[in-house]
C-alpha cells in the first residue's frame, strides 16, 4: 500500500497552507474559532444529550427539543469542522503522527454514527415517546454514548497539543 | 433533582481533573528545568512555524564530533514580538542560544534567549519555562 505521507508534505508544502503555518495572527484566529465553535457545538449537543438520559427538561416534547436546538447546533458543527480541517491541512505530516489525533478521529467517527443510527431509529418512532419524560432505553443509551464521546472527542482534541 | 445536578457536575469535575495535570506540565513534561545549556554553533534551518518554532543547530563538541540540535521556540506572533523577523534567520548563519534540556531527548532543548553575529539578543521562549529572567 503506497504511504500516504507524501501526499501530506506535498498539501504541507503548499504556498497557501505554508503562509498560514507561518503567520502572526492567522493560525491562533482559526485556532480560536475553532475552538469557540466547539463550545457552541458541544453545548447544544450535551442539552439534548441530557433531555435523552433523563437528566434535564424531561418535561418538554423531545421532538420540539431537537427541532429547536439542530440548527444551532449546526450553525457550530459547521464552522468546527471547517476550521478543523483548515488546521488538518496546516500541519498534516504532524497530525498524521499524533496519537491524540488519530483517537480524535476515531471518536468523532463513532459519534457521527451514533448520532446518525439515533436519528435514522428515532425519525419513524418519535410520535411514541416524544411527550414522555423516560425515552427509550435505545434513546437513553444515545444520548449517553454522546454525552461520553463528545467530552473524550475535546479532551482528546486539547491532548494533540502535547503528542 | 439535587442528585442529578450533582451527578452532572461530579462527571464534568472529574473530566476537568483530567486537563490541568497535563496543560500546564508541558514544559516539565519534556525539558529539564536543571539543565541549563548554552548552544554556541551554526543555524542549519529555522521553521518559523505555528504553533511553536523549531531552530535546527550543529554545534561542535569538545571531541570534536557534531551534534544536531533541536530547539524549540515560541511561535511567530511572539517572535515579532520579542523583535525577531523571518528574515534574520539564514541558513548557515552562526549564533548563540541559551536553552533548557530535553529529558528524553538530549538532543532537543526548550530555547530561552537567542543571541545573532551582530550581537543582538532576543527572548525566544514559549510559555512554561522556568522564571530564569530570560523574558526580561
Amino acid at each position: 500500500m503506497p504511504s500516504i505521507v507524501p501526499t501530506l508534505e506535498w498539501l504541507e508544502g503548499l504556498a497557501w497552507t505554508t503562509a498560514i503555518r507561518e503567520s502572526g495572527w492567522g493560525y491562533p484566529l482559526i485556532e480560536t474559532s475553532h475552538v469557540a465553535s466547539i463550545v457552541a457545538f458541544a453545548g447544544l449537543v450535551i442539552m439534548m444529550d441530557l433531555r435523552l438520559v433523563g437528566l434535564a427538561f424531561t418535561h418538554a416534547p423531545l421532538a420540539q427539543i431537537q427541532r429547536r436546538l439542530f440548527p444551532w447546533q449546526m450553525a457550530g458543527l459547521v464552522p468546527s469542522t471547517a476550521t478543523g480541517l483548515l488546521l488538518c491541512c496546516i500541519d498534516p505530516v504532524r497530525y498524521y503522527g499524533n496519537v491524540s489525533f488519530r483517537v480524535k478521529l476515531v471518536l468523532l467517527a463513532l459519534a457521527g454514527l451514533n448520532a446518525l443510527a439515533f436519528h435514522l431509529k428515532t425519525r419513524r418512532r418519535a410520535g411514541q415517546w416524544d411527550e414522555d419524560p423516560q425515552a427509550t432505553a435505545t434513546a437513553r443509551l444515545a444520548g449517553a454514548a454522546s454525552l461520553l464521546l463528545w467530552s473524550a472527542i475535546i479532551v482528546s482534541g486539547r491532548l494533540i497539543a502535547y503528542g | 433533582m439535587k442528585t442529578k445536578i450533582f451527578l452532572v457536575l461530579l462527571a464534568a469535575g472529574a473530566l476537568c481533573a483530567v486537563q490541568p495535570a497535563q496543560a500546564h506540565h508541558a514544559f516539565a513534561a519534556e525539558y529539564d528545568a536543571t539543565k541549563p545549556v548554552t548552544l554556541t554553533g551554526i543555524v542549519t534551518k529555522m521553521e518559523w512555524a505555528n504553533p511553536h518554532g523549531w531552530i535546527y543547530m550543529d554545534v561542535k563538541q569538545p571531541d570534536g564530533t557534531v551534534k544536531h540540535w533541536t530547539i524549540e521556540t515560541a511561535g511567530p506572533s511572539q517572535l515579532s514580538r520579542h523583535g525577531l523577523k523571518k528574515a534574520d534567520f539564514v541558513d548557515g548563519m552562526s549564533a548563540v542560544v541559551k536553552a533548557y534540556q530535553g529529558i528524553k531527548d538530549p538532543a532537543l532543548a526548550n530555547g530561552r534567549t537567542l543571541v545573532l553575529k551582530d550581537g543582538r539578543s532576543f527572548y525566544i521562549g514559549s510559555v512554561g519555562g522556568p522564571n530564569d529572567g530570560a523574558d526580561l
